[in-house]
């Protein structure tokens, strides 16, 4: 593809084998350079925003620095933070509790809605695509602080949600501002916000031959056994990627958390997720040499996970076009 | 962040290598998603001015009220001194001093901010603010006006950290309208902790609207109280109370909660972690909040009853006057001298006082402070400064010292610890001891 601009040269006359090998790698060279050129706006943004804070946090993680100091001024700590955070600071591991929890019961749920819809989806109907952007819209929006907003007012106890409720007859909970519904009503945010995985399966789903389905018609099977025995194994690549993704989306919620308990992770600590205890030790306690000792443990046990991840998925993802092994 | 859908489709029978690459894909995509945990930034160009003409950044938190008045007085100080400009910045209180850290940790700091004693300690210490003390001696901050122990509680290790903007003491705000409606009585200064809770369990019975917030998570309160029972909550930068004071004080409130004189604990978190506009007693869940006497005229704007403000029960003589928030300067500021000139205007001038009136809370120069009061017209404004002048005959001869380092740490702390005790998760007496561990472990007292 990169064809370089040769020089309009007369007819080359043969060349020793050696000097032909000194030009090829010279062209390579030149190659090389453009390339890095093309990649550079990646490259200064991976190293300026990325790569060189990431490594400053590395060393902060052993310093006690305050975001008050200058850095050449705070005082290097050694393993401190990093004993404090495993023996003594009991908010360290409620958060770490309350994020697991979290990831392991939205996750799960969050991919079988996206899944689900998919399938709903995924018919020949009118409208159909109107349908899925509909079903995407809180996607977009996702991340997003308003969302969080109107989430919290709707499970305030005065809130849409028991309004809504209380037409059947049934009283409602806090939510928000009760510690047992607190971390559910997180939850149930992060499920709502199906459409980036459910687009993904939506396109798996479509990529599965309808031959396969059509066999098994004709040998009577079950639509139960055609989800078990065709759509999963044929989409098992897809739900892999879907995987790892909000697995590592789920253990960053903050947003959500953030505004959900006004930044405290209350009530009494139940929305405390890893990130934001993490914000509140670095910004609010002013303790950003912990805050990036907390961020590089985390940074290690998600990668960890996603290794774990990577490794199981070899005894479950099937792809389509791999031999048996 | 969403990632584009089109990287996933499996596609139909291809060769193998694609296996690899579609592996590698997805962990292309998934890596900088790991990485996003540990890395943030930023760095922006400091607008610097020749000598005559200087612009000061100037930054607090506050209301849209604070922010319209704030805003008069500077444009004053512009018209008096055209070369002075101003860039205002302001914002709710909430998030306000996360975005003070940031700035300075950039190295961005507003040469003029607003700061409580909740930080003034913490960026002294650190060596964020400009000492005034030389400014103060030589007269280009006048602080002669000022009640003593208002330019005291500026001071942090000898050192003048902040000029007061205002001095407030704690106050009970009551629904008055709702009590007339029932013919019940008012809350009265002086009344004992024991007739309070009494008087707002007859509240929750009659008005069906619960007495009293429940003030256990309250700071200021339970200062007031420890202060009341001969302790305080700081004492030469150590704590100043035991985990018998916390366990009276949290079955106290566990008492009140059974006797019916507070609302149920979901709305007492609500109370709890909520801005002043929104207290109990402005939303109508309780008929008493737990506030700072200067906030009376922020409540009045937001509910149509008519609010009373008592001190909080127990002896007054427990309550003193507190600098409700300074003006600090930025230790690293190019423009000393016009910052410093700048926030003696605002603590001294007398028409910037009077366009400022008590929303900060008294006026710190006690002449301005006169004027003040003599040409207030705000119904709410005048009722601050009549009810805290009248306590002011009360107090006691001495007031706390500023809350050292990690003091805002030990008021979330109170929060999460009474509001297990309130949400019944813990007892009074384990919360009692698992608050002195992490009031300690804030403050750094080993």
């Amino acid at each position: 593809m990169a064809q370089m601009p040769v020089r309009p040269t007369a007819p080359v006359p043969p060349v020793p084998a050696a000097h032909r090998r000194g030009r090829v790698a010279r062209r390579r060279g030149r190659e090389d350079l453009a390339g890095y050129v093309f990649l550079s706006p990646w490259l200064l943004g991976l190293l300026g925003i990325t790569a060189i804070p990431m490594l400053i946090s590395l060393y902060l993680s052993f310093t006690d620095y305050s975001p008050l100091i200058p850095v050449t001024e705070s005082n290097w700590v050694g393993l401190e933070n990093y004993r404090r955070m495993f023996t003594a600071d009991p908010q360290y591991w409620h958060a770490v509790r309350v994020t697991v929890t979290f990831a392991l019961v939205a996750v799960p749920l969050k991919l079988a809605a996206a899944l689900g819809v998919a399938m709903l989806l995924n018919k020949a109907m009118r409208g159909i695509s109107a349908f899925r952007g509909l079903f995407y819209l809180p996607s977009l929006l996702g991340g997003s602080v308003a969302v969080a907003i109107v989430w919290r007012s709707m499970f305030n106890a005065d809130g849409a949600v028991n309004s809504f409720l209380s037409l059947f007859g049934i009283k409602g909970q806090a939510w928000v501002n009760d510690p047992t519904w607190a971390l559910p009503t997180l939850m149930l945010l992060a499920i709502w916000q199906f459409g980036a995985p459910m687009v993904i399966f939506l396109a798996g789903l479509k990529q599965v031959p309808i031959e396969l389905y059509e066999a098994a018609s004709v040998d009577g099977a079950s639509a139960w056994r055609k989800f078990a025995h065709i759509t999963l194994p044929m989409l098992s690549p897809v739900i892999f990627f879907n995987l790892v993704l909000e697995t590592i989306h789920g253990f960053q919620g903050f947003t959500s958390a953030f505004v959900l308990s006004n930044g405290t992770g209350g009530p009494v600590d139940s929305t405390l997720m890893y990130t934001l205890r993490l914000y509140n030790a670095g910004f609010v306690e002013l303790n950003m040499g912990y805050a990036s000792a907390m961020a590089w443990v985390f940074l290690l046990v998600v990668g960890a996970i996603t290794v774990v991840l990577f490794s199981t998925g070899r005894f479950w993802v099937h792809y389509s076009d791999s031999e048996e092994k | 962040m969403v990632p584009f859908p089109r990287s996933a489709t499996p596609d139909q029978p291809t060769p193998a290598p694609r296996t690899t690459r579609r592996r590698l894909l997805a962990a292309a995509v998934a890596l900088p998603l790991i990485l996003g945990a540990g890395a943030c930034g930023g760095d922006d160009d400091k607008g610097g001015g020749s000598s005559d003409k200087v612009e000061l950044s100037i930054f607090w938190w506050g209301a849209d009220k604070r922010a319209e008045l704030t805003e008069q007085a500077l444009n004053l100080y512009t018209q008096k001194h055209p070369n002075v400009t101003f860039k205002k910045t302001w914002q709710a209180n909430q998030g306000y001093f996360d975005k003070l850290a940031t700035l300075t940790a950039g190295g961005n700091a507003p040469d003029i901010f607003q700061i409580d004693d909740n930080y003034i300690a913490e960026y002294a210490q650190r060596g964020v603010t400009l000492d005034l003390q030389s400014a103060a001696d030589g007269g280009k901050i006048d602080t002669t006006k000022f009640p003593k122990s208002l330019v005291e509680y500026g001071k942090v290790d000898g050192k003048l950290a902040g000029v007061a903007m205002g001095e407030n003491t704690q106050g009970l705000v009551f629904d008055k309208t709702l009590l007339d409606k029932f013919r019940l009585p008012a809350p009265t200064t002086g009344m004992s902790w024991e007739d309070f809770i009494k008087w707002a369990t007859a509240v929750s019975k009659t008005a069906k609207v619960p007495g009293t917030q429940d003030a256990s998570a309250v700071y200021q309160a339970l200062w007031v109280y420890l202060r009341q029972n001969g302790k305080d909550l700081y004492k030469d930068n150590k704590i100043a109370f035991d985990e018998a004071d916390i366990t009276k004080w949290f079955q106290m409130w566990k008492d009140a909660r059974a006797a019916g004189a507070t609302p149920t604990p979901d709305v007492i978190h609500e109370g709890n972690d909520s801005s002043v506009s929104k207290q109990l007693v402005v939303t109508g869940k309780a008929d008493t909040s737990w506030v700072w006497v200067n906030q009376m005229p922020e409540l009045k704007k937001n509910t149509k009853s008519e609010l009373g403000v008592v001190a909080y029960p127990g002896d007054p003589s427990a309550q003193w006057a507190r600098a409700s928030m300074y003006f600090s300067i930025f230790r690293g500021t190019k423009k000393k001298d016009a910052a410093i000139d700048v926030v003696n205007f605002l603590a001294n001038d007398p028409e910037a006082g009077k366009i400022l009136g008590t929303d900060r809370g008294l006026p710190p120069n006690l002449d301005v402070r006169k004027q003040v009061a003599a040409g207030v017209t705000d119904a709410s404004m005048k009722q601050t400064i009549e009810v805290q002048n009248e306590l002011g005959t009360k107090f006691g001869p001495t007031s706390p010292a500023v809350p050292p380092k990690g003091h805002s740490k030990v008021k979330t702390e109170l929060v999460r610890i009474a509001e297990e005790v309130t949400f019944g998760r813990s007892t009074p007496e384990a919360g009692a001891t698992a608050f002195v561990t992490a009031a300690k472990a804030a403050i750094g007292q080993s």
